[in-house]
This record gives structure tokens, sequence and C-alpha cells, in this order.
């Protein structure tokens, strides 16, 4: 299970409340608007703090697009 | 779930050109370095009389070039593909991959021709609308043939100097002489630098602002309407519509193998002729091109690839040829073919502040990092360039450029960043000599680069209409 994870810049207010939830997932620059530092995550702890992070944002800017694991062709 | 168009591309679609082996045209040998005007025997976009002498006209257009011959979808694409045609209004992406890319994605795709051209300074888009409207309109109603598609956007700025008139004159003449078109629509928009960048155009033909859009997927997979959408330069279909007369491999020949074909430039600041189009063929250098509208030496610099794009120092920008590669050995790119002269005397630091100046008060101010952060750097470069900066303001500007980076929906903030680097690193002794608060030696040399709004003092805090 992996989420590739990203701010919409136009939506983003700097609120900066991704960043308390999801910190090291989140660049902020001097007036809170973030940059996403990691863009696909893949470990259940991250993932979990990314989906608060999405949550907590009041203009649904921090986006978590959820990949359903493939089933690989090789053995 | 989409894939990106890289992985979707079928089998030899990158093929190189002069691969296809059934091809009805002469395979010619590569053309060598020259520069034309407009009407010069040897161009190909710019042949034939000018739109005043006739040959703006469709008659004149059939002299030049005579009947668009018939291709089918698969045959267009197949021209698209040989010869590697690049974008040309900035991006110089391969419309062979848009195309392609809308083809395969879901839904009817959209369209749009742009001759929009938002570059205050540049002239080559107008020129060509304005003095071969019918090439244009061949070019586009190809793409609409190789995405099955039955109307075409034409999409123009409100300026005074549109070409609009010129290609509602080509579209009535085509009607009346029944040219086989796709339905015409012209769109006008509102006349603002970021307003022609495609998703913003993308935006403005769906019925939304003329503002850039936040796009995780291409528009050529998905535009704003939920259907794939084709956003591509006038002068890219211009250059189709000549490749299905001559074929993509002498098409190709004008070029190289990073800049195929040939390529319109448009010339301004301290040259004979502001606003003059020349069409290059080969590796013709920066200094093929300014020699050819009259300047004799090298300036002190150049600025390549418009108001975002970067400085060249002029002895350098002289000898470098005038094609992605050779460029990017100058960390510059094509961008919308823009050469912006700064003759010696003129400060470099003020011409950068006064377009820094405009570029800030033109953020479509959707992103938070651009509205606050653009007025700033402007700020600074003003500081920098009236003296009032030390080391250390230089280094907090680019601490703010990192910053900046990045940061946008569109690539607006980015080219800001870029052009305040290559100024810190190619006038790099002005720079000292200023923060030494030595006196500007173009302290009294008028403006040279013609920037709108130049007489605002701080940016159009006005957030005009962008419907």
């Amino acid at each position: 299970m992996s989420a590739t994870i990203r701010i919409d810049p136009i939506l983003c207010r700097g609120h900066a409340i991704c960043a308390l939830f999801f910190s090291d997932g989140v660049d902020l620059d001097q007036w809170g608007f973030g940059k996403v530092a990691v863009a696909v995550v893949d470990n259940p702890r991250d993932l979990r703090r990314a989906r608060r992070a999405a949550a907590a944002c009041p203009n649904g800017a921090f986006v978590v697009a959820e990949r359903v694991a493939t089933p690989s062709v090789r053995a | 779930m989409t894939v990106s168009p890289d992985v979707s591309l079928p089998e030899g679609l990158l093929t190189t050109p002069g691969a296809h082996a059934s091809a009805p045209f002469a395979t010619p040998g590569p053309v060598g370095p020259c520069v034309r005007g407009l009407g010069d025997p040897g161009s190909l976009l710019l042949a034939g009389a000018p739109a005043g002498a006739g040959g703006g006209g469709l008659d004149g257009h059939l002299d030049t070039w005579g009947a668009l011959p018939g291709v089918d979808g698969a045959g267009v694409r197949a021209l698209l593909r040989a010869s590697a045609l690049d974008g040309r209004g900035g991006g110089g992406f391969p419309l062979a991959r848009k195309v392609e890319t809308a083809r395969l994605a879901v839904g009817h795709p959209v369209v749009v021709i742009n001759a929009s051209e938002s570059e205050p300074a540049s002239r080559k888009d107008r020129t060509i609308c304005a003095e071969r409207p019918h090439l244009v309109l061949d070019g586009a109603a190809l793409v609409a043939v190789a995405l099955g598609v039955d109307e075409v956007v034409l999409h123009l700025h409100r300026s005074p100097d549109s070409a609009a008139p010129a290609l509602t004159a080509a579209i009535a003449e085509r009607g009346l002489r029944g040219v086989a078109d796709p339905r015409w629509r012209v769109s006008a928009g509102p006349d603002r630098y970021v307003s022609g960048e495609s998703s913003a155009v993308a935006s403005f033909v769906d019925g939304g602002d003329a503002r850039p859009l936040f796009t995780t997927q291409p528009l050529a997979t998905i535009g704003p309407s939920g259907r794939p959408t084709v956003v591509t330069n006038a002068e890219t279909v211009a250059h189709l519509a000549v490749i299905a007369r001559i074929g993509p491999d002498a098409w190709y020949a004008h070029g190289v193998p990073s800049s195929p074909g040939p390529r319109l430039v448009t010339v301004t600041g301290a040259v004979p002729h502001p606003g003059r189009v020349l069409e290059l063929s080969g590796s013709s250098t920066i200094g093929d091109v300014l020699e050819a509208d009259g300047l004799p030496a090298p300036p002190a610099a150049v600025l390549v690839g418009g108001f975002a794009g970067t400085w060249v120092f002029g002895d350098e920008a002289w000898q470098t040829p005038f094609t992605r590669d050779a460029l990017r050995c100058v960390d510059a790119e094509p961008g919308c073919g823009l050469l912006g002269v700064l003759p010696h005397g003129a400060c470099p630091l003020v011409e950068t502040a006064r377009i820094v100046r405009y570029l800030a008060g033109e953020s479509a101010g959707q992103c938070g990092t651009c509205v606050a952060g653009l007025p700033r750097l402007a700020g600074a470069c003003e500081d920098l360039a009236s003296g009032g900066l030390r080391r250390r303001g230089v280094r907090r500007m680019s601490a703010l450029g990192d910053t900046v980076l990045g940061s946008g929906a569109c690539g607006h903030p980015d080219a800001v960043v870029r052009l305040i680097r290559s100024m810190l690193s190619v006038f790099e002794d002005d720079v000292t000599r200023h923060l030494a608060g030595s006196p500007c030696r173009g302290a009294d040399h008028p403006p040279v680069l013609a920037v709108p709004h130049a007489d605002l003092v701080v940016g159009r805090d006005d957030q005009r209409e962008w419907t």
C-alpha cells in the first residue's frame, strides 16, 4: 500500500495544520504555505499521518492519492 | 488509473526522422545556418509576399504552397512523429506525444490553438497569424484530422495588436471558397501574462477563469472539461502545415536533432528593428540573428527566451547556436524565441528589476508563495539596482528564491527565480559594483526592454477580471 501526497498550492491558505500532523512530510515556508517533502508515502505510520493531515486541512488542499497495490505479474 | 504518457505510447512513436520507409517526399541534405525575414527567398513559414501585398490571402497562400494534400488521421500522426515537431510556445513538448496522449485518453478531445502570445515583447505568433493566417488554419485543421474532431478553438488575447481580425478574415475567405475545414471558434481572453499558459487557456476556453490550474495529469489526458485537451501554439501548427507540403525530412533538415525544423524568433531591445520576426535554420547562432537585423557587434548581454528566460553574456550569446542543446550549455532555453538585447552602457540590474516587478504584478494571485514572494523579490531587485542592498541582502534574496521555486501551480514563480539567478551569476561584476555603492554605469541610460506598466512603482494589485 502506498500513496502519493500533494498540496494544491491554489487551495492552500497557509494554515499549516498539515505540518502538525505530518511534520516530516511537509516543508513550510515563512508564510506557512506547504510544499510536500516526500511525494510518495509507503509505510503505514506515515500513511496514517498523511491521512490525518488531509482530514485536518480546512481547504482540502492536502491530498492523499492512495494506490491500491496491483498484483505483481512476476510470481 | 492513468499511465504516464511515456508508458502509454505505442511502439515506434518516437522513431527518428527518416525512419519511415514509404515517404513520398524527396530526402534532402541538411540545411546550413541561415536567417531570413518575411518574404525572403528560402524561408518556409515566412515565404511569399507580405499580407499587405496579398500574401495573407488564400490565393497568395495557394500560389506559395498549393492546396493542402489530403491526409487521414494516421497520416498526420505519422507526419508529427517523423518530423519530431516540438511545441513553440515555450515548453518545447513534442506535438506527436500530446496528440497521441489525447487520442488514447478517455473522451472526445478538445483542440485549442494558442495564439495568445502573452509574452509582451514577442511578436512571432502575431506575425505568423497576421501574415500567414492560412498556414496556421491549415495546420490547425490537420491537428483536428489527427484527433478526429470537428471543432477547433483559436485562442487569442484581447490586445490592441491582436491577430484576430486577420484570422477571422481568413476563416471567412476559406468558408466562401469551400475549403474543407473543421468548425472554427475564435476565443478572446484577457491580456494577462499568465493567461497564455496552457492550463489557463484550457480553463478559459472551458468557460472558467483565464488563470493557471493545479493539474496532476497532463491536459492531453484530462482537461478542465473532463475531456482530453490539446493546447498547442500557433507557430507549431503553422509548421505542421509546411511539413504536410514539403515532407517531414525536408522540414527536419532545417534544424538540428535537438531543435528540429526552422524556428521563429523575435528580436527586441537595442536592435535596429525591435519586434522584428526572423526565421532561422540549422545551427544559426544568436549572433547570426542579431547581425541579420543589423547589429554589427556583440551587445553587453542578451535575454534569451522571453521575460521568463535567462540572461546570457553578449560575447557568449553571439557564438551560441539558437538550438536547445547549445542554449543549455549557457543555461538558457529557446522559450518563446525572444532575444532581448542589452546594449553596452545600460544597467542589467535595472532592466531585470523592471521585468521582475512586472512579472510580480502579473501573478494570477492564486498560490500563496507566489503572491507573497514575488513582490518581495521585486523589491529586493529594485534595492539591488538602486544600490540599497548589501551582501547579506543578496543572500536573503537568494534564499527567498529557493523558497519560491517550485511553489506554484504553474511555472510563473519559478521563471522569476531563474531570471534573478541568471542575473546574479551573469552580472556578478555589476552586482559587486552595486553592493560597493559605486555609481552605476547605466544610471542615466533610458530603459531598454519595453516592459508594460513600467510606470507603476508597485505591481498591479488590482485583480482585474480574468474572464
